[in-house]
């Protein structure tokens, strides 16, 4: 399961704040019967055939972009790579229109 | 939807200009200041293929002292040299808060090929799994 690696990472929020301890932390977690199973993400412009992601669409791109107006890693909403870079271009275009915030006041 | 110039054309490309006026001014100015804009295009060779009033929105950040702004979207069609003097000329143009263009023909033209693509291959699309919870920050 070591190939899970990444979505753990994403995963601490929620859970307990067990993550500092480092790989250790991770293998008691195991043993404890802690470790639940994790549904795998799909990356929602795949799912909803979304080819052109527009920027002037502020309700769509809200959705990935949390009250603080920053972009979040991929591992957040697990968009597939090429998605991702279409989404950053799109909401760097909206910041600059004023339509998605820099940085929440 | 606007792809549907022809291939051979190389040098028509179409551009959005999304600009954001005044919000001090009333709805007959900014008309009259979307048709300056249109004009700038025109003299430039180019060809407005829509335009689209959003009306006054809130802006997320204030841009000179302006809390909210009217946004007016033009897509137009024409070369590089017809962005760069409209640009020229709207940095000019008293009114106008903020403005951006970019070029749409590629993208669009893009997204519409892979749904022509996928429209082919006849594979069942798996039902989308339920989104993952809310993110919490």
């Amino acid at each position: 399961m070591s190939s899970d690696g990444d979505f753990r990472g994403g995963g601490g929020r929620g859970g307990s704040r067990g993550g500092d301890k480092g790989r250790g932390g991770d293998k008691d977690k195991k043993d404890g019967k802690r470790y639940f199973f994790r549904r795998r993400k799909v990356c929602k412009f795949c799912a909803d055939k979304i080819d052109y992601i527009d920027y002037k669409d502020v309700k769509t791109l809200g959705g990935f972009v949390p009250e603080r107006g920053k972009i979040l890693p991929r591992r957040m909403f697990g968009t597939c790579a090429e998605h991702q870079r279409k989404l950053t271009l799109a909401i760097k275009r909206a910041r600059n229109i004023a339509l998605l915030p820099f940085a929440a006041e | 939807m606007i792809q549907k110039e022809d291939q051979n054309q190389v040098s028509e490309r179409t551009y959005e200009i999304l600009f954001i006026a005044d919000p001090n001014l009333g709805e007959p100015e900014v008309d009259a200041l979307t048709a300056t804009v249109q004009g700038f295009a025109e003299k430039e060779g180019g060809k407005i293929q829509k335009v689209e009033k959003w009306g006054k929105k809130r802006l997320a950040y204030t841009i000179k002292k302006h809390r909210e702004g009217s946004y007016v979207l033009l897509t137009v069609e024409g070369g590089s040299a017809l962005v760069h003097e409209v640009e020229r000329r709207i940095r000019v143009t008293e009114g106008i808060v903020k403005f951006i263009t970019v070029r749409v023909d590629e993208d669009l033209k893009k997204a519409a090929r892979r749904k022509a693509r996928r429209g082919d291959d006849k594979r069942p699309q798996a039902p989308r799994p339920e989104a993952e919870e809310g993110m919490n920050l």
